[in-house]
């Protein structure tokens, strides 16, 4: 899963030269909280965030508002004096799992997307992964989910698809977890239909336990 | 008393879903017995099916959609859709008796021949949408009869109140965007339970928002959490919008014996439910009321809820 399949494409970028309170109305135009700053040959030169307009901006309580020589000498700022220079970014061909990981560990909301020679290419951002994670669950079709709290070990997501598929019922998606308990996994099938009574019956005649709903969670660090 | 219609028809019962189909036939049966051996069969004003006026239909779906599904019914194909939506040759024209026996019922509560009804019908309707079948629902009986009273009858306001233990979102979609027609449904929450809609934040679109209200109700969670949510949400949203009419998606499938669910209502919240269903019925629609039948799996339940349902409506119960 490569990001450039992932990625927002029509990026919304600024120049260094423009001046901040243009880089608001963009943010704010667009709904988004990241600007790449790119410089006349689209290479990306910093970024700008909503945060970093915020510390550069008067409060809205503070007077200076009110102070026309003050907002005047505001105004003035350029995107390239408030910008952050050091930008982390993402390459076309890293990963989704690159990305998940680089700003699990980076704490950044969104990577611009940049090929070997600097060039912008797109934007990743959490939006773009939570529009993702949407369609991996598969929730945007009707369905019920299970939890199955199953050993570790091989051959038992077999036995938990078998007889699902028995019953004829269509899979929304599955998902694994790395279960707080040790040598635990826990099983969440999505299934695409209402009547799930009877193959709950059947996973527990199997020796599966369901585990009750109040307790899920995709979160191993999560305790109960 | 109240003058109450009881909408069965034995040919609900032709509707067949095939071995180990939780929407089976005993579900009626069990409904008329409860009623039978109550002794309110005499009470109430018996009401047959007659066939619905196909363009009553097509007021909520898609031509395409009823042409589809006449024509598999035809061919004799024992689903359509999906694995869920199991029928039989009879399938078409018992959803059609449902619809017309519905609209019958519909008119006579408006010409003022009766007061309110309880309408036994299958299949049942809430997940049907526009061009949608899905979750053992067809024809969605509750929303054609919302437009029904808005086309034929000229209502300006109705209130639907789906407490089946699904969301409806066929119902939903269908007047999402429709300030005319207030829909509300109370329903195990969506990340537990199908379909997977019915969040809080679904709230309506355009001029239709603000009049679709959900509350979702937690896995485990019974009686107190469905009363302090229907006073919280339900009551003051129907003072508001004061609906002319009221119907009612009458699933019984969050009881505490039903394994659809992981929802524990007594019996006793069933008739709390009801009650002020009514209440609110008396106080904003002058008492116009149309129950009808959705979700409710527990067959040896079925027949106490159903007795405890139209003694409500005929205002006899204790």
């Amino acid at each position: 899963m490569f990001i450039n399949k992932t990625m927002t494409r029509r990026v919304i970028t600024i120049g260094p030269e423009a001046g901040i309170l243009e880089a608001r109305g963009k943010m704010e135009e667009n709904g988004i909280r990241h600007l790449p700053v790119v410089d006349e040959n689209n290479k990306v030169v910093g970024i700008i965030t909503d945060r970093d307009l915020r510390s550069a901006l008067p409060s809205v309580f503070s007077t200076c508002r009110e102070d026309p020589k003050e907002l005047q000498r505001i105004s003035a700022l350029k995107v390239g004096d408030v910008m952050n220079k050091k930008v982390t970014t993402i390459s076309p061909m890293d990963t989704l799992e690159d990305a998940l990981l680089l700003m699990h560990k980076s704490n950044k909301g969104a990577l611009p997307v940049v090929d070997r020679d600097g060039n912008l290419k797109g934007i990743i951002s959490t939006r773009d992964l939570v529009r993702a994670f949407i369609n991996v669950l598969g929730i945007e079709e009707p369905g019920t989910l299970l939890c199955l709290v199953v050993e570790e070990k091989l051959g038992q997501m077999k036995k938990i698809v078998d007889a699902i598929t028995e019953e004829g019922i269509p899979f929304g998606s599955i998902l694994v977890a790395r279960h707080w308990e040790k040598g635990k996994r826990a099983v969440f099938p999505y299934l695409l239909t209402v009547n799930v009574a009877k193959v709950k019956r059947k996973l527990e005649n199997m020796g599966y336990t369901l585990l009750d709903p109040m307790e899920w969670s995709l979160d191993q660090t999560r305790k109960s | 008393m109240r003058r109450t219609g009881f909408l069965y028809d034995e040919r609900f019962l032709l509707h067949d879903t095939g071995p180990e189909h939780p929407e089976c036939s005993a579900r009626l049966l069990a409904i008329y017995k409860g009623l039978e051996e109550a002794g309110l069969i005499s009470k109430v004003r018996l009401i047959k099916a007659s066939r619905a006026d196909q363009a009553w239909i097509e007021i909520v779906h898609s031509i395409k959609l009823i042409m589809r599904f006449e024509e598999a019914c035809l061919w004799g194909m024992n689903e359509l859709d999906h694995p869920d939506n199991k029928m039989c040759r009879e399938t078409f024209e018992t959803a059609m008796l449902a619809v017309g026996g519905i609209l019958h019922t519909v008119d006579l509560v408006m010409e003022g021949e009766i007061d309110n009804a309880f309408c036994a019908v299958r299949p049942p309707g809430h997940h049907a949408e526009v061009s949608k079948v899905m979750g053992f629902c067809y024809f969605n009986n509750v929303a054609i009869a919302a437009r029904y009273l808005r086309r034929k009858w000229k209502l300006q306001r109705v209130g639907i109140v789906d407490f089946d233990v699904h969301h409806g979102n066929g119902t939903q979609n269908i007047f999402e965007d429709d300030p005319s027609v207030f829909y509300y449904s109370i329903h195990e929450h969506p990340s537990f339970s199908y379909p997977g809609t019915g969040r809080d934040f679904e709230k309506g679109t355009g001029e239709g928002y603000g009049f679709t209200l959900n509350s979702p109700v937690l896995p485990g969670w019974g009686d107190a959490e469905y009363k302090a949510l229907l006073e919280k949400d339900l009551f003051p949203a129907f003072e508001e919008f004061k609906p002319e009419v009221i119907l009612v998606s009458a699933g019984f499938d969050a009881h505490v014996d039903d394994d659809m669910s992981d929802i524990k209502l007594s019996t006793e919240c069933f008739s709390w439910i009801m009650e002020n269903i009514v209440g609110m019925a008396d106080k904003y629609s002058g008492g116009r009321l149309i129950s009808v039948l959705e979700g409710g799996y527990a067959v040896s339940r079925l027949s106490e809820l159903a007795r405890n349902h139209v003694e409500i409506l005929l205002g006899s119960k204790a």
